[in-house]
């Protein structure tokens, strides 16, 4: 539907087509990998100037990634060529690509925990040697002044484990500069960053751009992606197609030619305002657990969507894993339906009617190896026995239970036997969400459900997650994402350094309050200055 | 070079393509083994067509495999839930001769004898398994001592072999052969394949040991007792352990400290290459079958070419070797694309 085969078309989403420019530092032309007989990548044409600040978006599966491991080397592409400052790269091989000055940071920044800081940025390099032996102080000359460069506050002899998230992004991006990259690729840095560290990223970022290394930023946050890029190149089905400069598409637009349609207006929806003079379907009564939780009560009334809004650390997911059995909270309780439960692992959560989908979908929810139907089943074993006295199960019985749910959830899958692995990521996680239908489940709790998931599977799962919350099961739904906050949910508490901060209901329900009430109280201020000091 | 491109550039946009190279990795990742094994059987059979290629040999063959097939299928559920056991060996040893040693010393009956040695078999298991799940020892250590001090245990018990005062009716439970001719043993290992195989493939707990093996904490939050399911492997594992030994001193006419230890490693061998059978790197009943088949014909064919008893471990280690290391090769292969 798309012109993308005419440069001079202007696309219909605003973009232009010949935004490209010209005097390309990077070009890649004619990209393409095709994986068992399908397209991932199909012609691609890119270029990317010295000190570009370049997005990249689309939905999961739209050939990002591929794209992405193609520069990197660690995927041969069928065909395509890519030019750098002239000189052709050598394709497939990371070798190459690392000495034409390209870096690739991984969402899950493939950091040693245990090596110090500079340890790990000087992995890979050759280091300086006195008689034989690594001459740390002068092997560190370029990485420590690199950290300089990227603002690294910490002494680089800490374990990279005693570090945060943000401050990895900081020795990653500093690695990079060691070895002397002219691009840089980012993949969903601020996914696991808070507001004030996400704009730190940033000014790093724009620094970068100024001193002449490009960056190539993938997310799926577009608000960043439109606010922070030079240029944005739209990705759908393996092909490019929007091209355009900063400011010649909007948020809407970018919306539309990711997905190929609009999604609803947050504004347009309807609020469901729960009765609360109902007995809630679960209370959470002065639980408190270490430093994590100090001391929350709340209720979750029948039919709402109830969230948890808040920062990275604010303590809710520990919260969450409380309830669903993997610690024992310090003090407090909870009550199921009205009654007093006492659950001592996951095992009795679960038999209770409490569930969790957690955060970390691929490393504490799937069964990576297996397929759709064990991972959608594994749960609700017990309901496929032939006879159920015995502990023998229906092969059959499972599948049909799987099948339906695939098709109600709207699974991408070529069948239910297929890898797991192999979905995309909003696919994975509609299945996490299916293992738990019609499994008996009384409250289900969703940590973070679209992280890394793409538009319009997220939409589809905010369908589930409603429709699931009428139909009378509890919800808490937390979420780092203000905007999915501010779609999705009846209600909001906003949780802050273990505590609930406040309360927001229906209309007032906006990214505004949610992020006032997480970080822009007062002594909230007060410790930002601090840390500026 | 532009033009070369081109030309391939023409010849791959038509159709999709079938990378040949990949579905040949594949395939050789999947069904390696049994085409190795078949390829075995072929050479055997023509090297040495008669004697090699004999139904009394197969049948041999079969019997020689039975003991360590249970063993192996027994150790296979401790890998398949993401553990280790390395006592299996020594536990076989061990109730080996304590079987006989009931019988001969304490003048036991033969039935409570063998109960006896079983519920030793699964008590070591279960030892194994609170030590690697209470007590959070890693396993290759904790199963290393438990074994370690059988084997001192054993030596306590009796330090001379016990071949007096054993019941023909024992040695009969493995000697003869009750149907068709075949040997006792493959009926046991039949039956004891079939159950575990159902086991895990058919019941709610296969299923849960799985799912453990897979990724422990998903299973965790899927409402699994994991150190439940733990258990009941290890349980499982030194129950085999126990048939094993009690039908090699059957066997033998005998209990002979030390004598079943070198089923550790056949076994390890034998589930590794069933791992690499089938799938990719799950481990699973049918392919620690395959596993213990192709061990089994390579001993007997190279015993029947004449080759000395030290080719068998350079054998056994080789075929490991490169059964896995193709295997890894072929599914890192596919994993990259």
């Amino acid at each position: 539907m798309l012109g993308t085969t005419q440069k001079s078309e202007t696309s219909a989403f605003g973009g232009s087509m010949d935004a490209r420019s010209p005097a390309g530092w990077m070009e890649i032309r004619g990209l393409t990998k095709s994986f068992a007989g399908e397209l991932a990548l199909d012609a691609a044409d890119l270029d990317i100037a010295r000190g570009e600040v370049h997005g990249l978006v689309g939905a999961n599966g739209a050939g990002k990634s591929t794209l992405i491991r193609c520069l990197a080397g660690v995927t041969m592409p069928d065909r395509g060529r890519i030019t750098i400052g002239g000189a052709e790269l050598r394709q497939g091989s990371p070798q190459a690509s690392e000495q034409a000055g390209l870096a690739f940071i991984h969402q899950e920044l493939n950091l040693v925990p245990h090596f110090s800081a500079l340890q790990n940025m000087l992995l890979g390099v050759r280091k300086a040697t006195r008689f034989g032996l690594i001459d740390w102080k002068r092997s560190g000359i370029r990485a420590r002044a690199a950290a300089k460069r990227v603002g690294i506050q910490f002494p680089l002899e800490t374990p990279v484990s005693e570090l945060s998230v943000a401050e990895r992004w900081l020795v990653m991006i500093g690695k990079a500069l060691a070895l002397d990259a002219n691009l840089i690729a980012m993949d969903e840095p601020t996914a696991s960053l808070s507001e004030p560290e996400s704009e730190k990223l940033f000014a790093i970022i724009r620094d970068l751009s100024r001193h002449g290394v490009a960056i190539l930023y993938v997310s799926h946050r577009l608000e960043e992606v439109l606010d922070l890029c030079d240029r944005i190149t739209v990705l759908r089905d393996g092909r490019i197609v929007d091209q355009a400069l900063r400011g010649r598409l909007d948020k809407k637009g970018l919306v539309r030619a990711i997905i190929g349609h609009d999604i609803r207006a947050p504004e347009d929806r309807e609020h469901f305002a729960a009765n609360r003079s109902q007995q809630p379907i679960f209370s959470v009564r002065d639980v408190a657990w270490r430093s994590a939780v100090k001391g929350v009560s709340f209720d979750v009334f029948p039919g709402e969507v109830l969230a948890l809004g808040g920062l990275i650390g604010a303590g809710r997911t520990e919260l969450a894993r409380l309830v669903a059995g993997v610690h024992r909270p310090d003090s407090g309780h909870f009550e199921l339906h009205g009654q007093r439960i006492a659950v001592a692992n996951e095992a009795e959560a679960v038999e209770t009617g409490i569930a969790l989908v957690p955060e970390e979908r691929r490393s504490q929810g799937l069964m990576l190896d297996y397929s759709v139907d064990f991972n959608i089943n594994i749960a609700s074993l017990a309901t496929f026995r032939n006879f159920s006295s015995l502990p023998f199960v229906s092969p059959a019985k499972g599948r049909r239970r799987a099948e339906g749910l695939v098709d109600r959830l709207g699974i991408k899958t070529p069948s239910i036997d297929a890898k797991i692995a192999s979905l995309s990521g909003g696919n994975q996680q509609k299945a996490l969400i299916a293992r738990w239908l019609g499994a008996g489940i009384r409250l289900l709790i969703l940590d973070e459900p679209s992280r890394g998931v793409d538009v319009g599977a997220r939409e589809e799962i905010h369908g589930t997650i409603r429709a699931l919350a009428r139909s009378g099961v509890g919800i808490i739904l937390i979420s780092s994402d203000v905007e999915e906050l501010a779609i999705v949910a009846d209600r909001v508490l906003v949780m802050r350094e273990g505590r609930l901060t406040g309360e927001l209901a229906g209309r007032d329900i906006t990214e505004a309050r949610i992020i006032e009430l997480s970080y822009h109280s007062a002594d909230n201020a007060e410790r930002e200055q601090r840390d500026q000091a | 070079m532009t033009k070369r491109s081109e030309t391939t550039a023409r010849t791959t946009s038509g159709r999709k393509p079938i990378d040949w190279r990949r579905a040949g990795l594949l395939f050789l990742s999947r069904y390696g083994t049994i085409f190795g094994l078949v390829l075995m059987i072929v050479f055997f059979s023509s090297m040495a067509p008669t004697t090699f290629f004999s139904r009394a040999n197969f049948l041999n063959i079969l019997s020689q495999a039975s003991l360590t097939a249970i063993i192996a299928a027994g150790l296979t559920y401790t890998l398949v839930v993401g553990e280790f056991d390395l006592s299996v060996g020594f536990a076989a040893s061990f109730i080996g001769l304590i079987v006989v040693g009931f019988m001969s010393y304490q003048g036991m009956p033969i039935w409570l004898s063998i109960v006896l040695a079983l519920v030793v078999g699964v008590c070591l298991g279960l030892i194994n398994g609170t030590l690697v799940t209470k007590v959070r020892i890693n396993a290759v250590i904790a199963t290393l001592g438990v074994g370690t001090m059988l084997t001192g245990l054993g030596f306590s018990y009796s330090a001379f072999p016990i071949a007096t005062g054993i019941p023909r009716a024992f040695t009969n439970i493995s000697l003869s052969r009750v149907l068709f001719g075949i040997p006792n043993p493959v009926f046991f290992m039949a039956a004891i394949l079939l159950v575990l195989w159902i086991i895990l493939n058919r019941t709610d707990i296969g299923q849960k040991m799985q799912a453990v093996g897979a990724n422990i904490e998903a299973a965790r939050l899927s409402g699994i007792r994991v150190d439940r399911i733990k258990m009941f492997a290890f349980g499982t594992a030194g129950l085999c352990a126990a048939i094993t030994g009690t039908l090699l001193s059957s066997l033998l006419g005998s209990g002979t400290l030390g004598v079943a230890d070198g089923y550790l490693l056949d076994a390890f061998a034998a589930v590794f290459l069933g791992s690499a059978t089938l799938r990719e790197g799950q481990f699973h009943i049918v392919g620690t079958f395959v596993g213990v088949l192709i061990l089994a014909v390579g001993f007997n064919g190279l015993a029947i070419l004449g080759a000395p008893a030290n080719y068998q471990p350079i054998f056994k280690g080789g075929i490991l070797i490169l059964a896995v290391g193709m295997s890894a090769l072929a599914r890192r292969y596919a994993a990259s694309r």
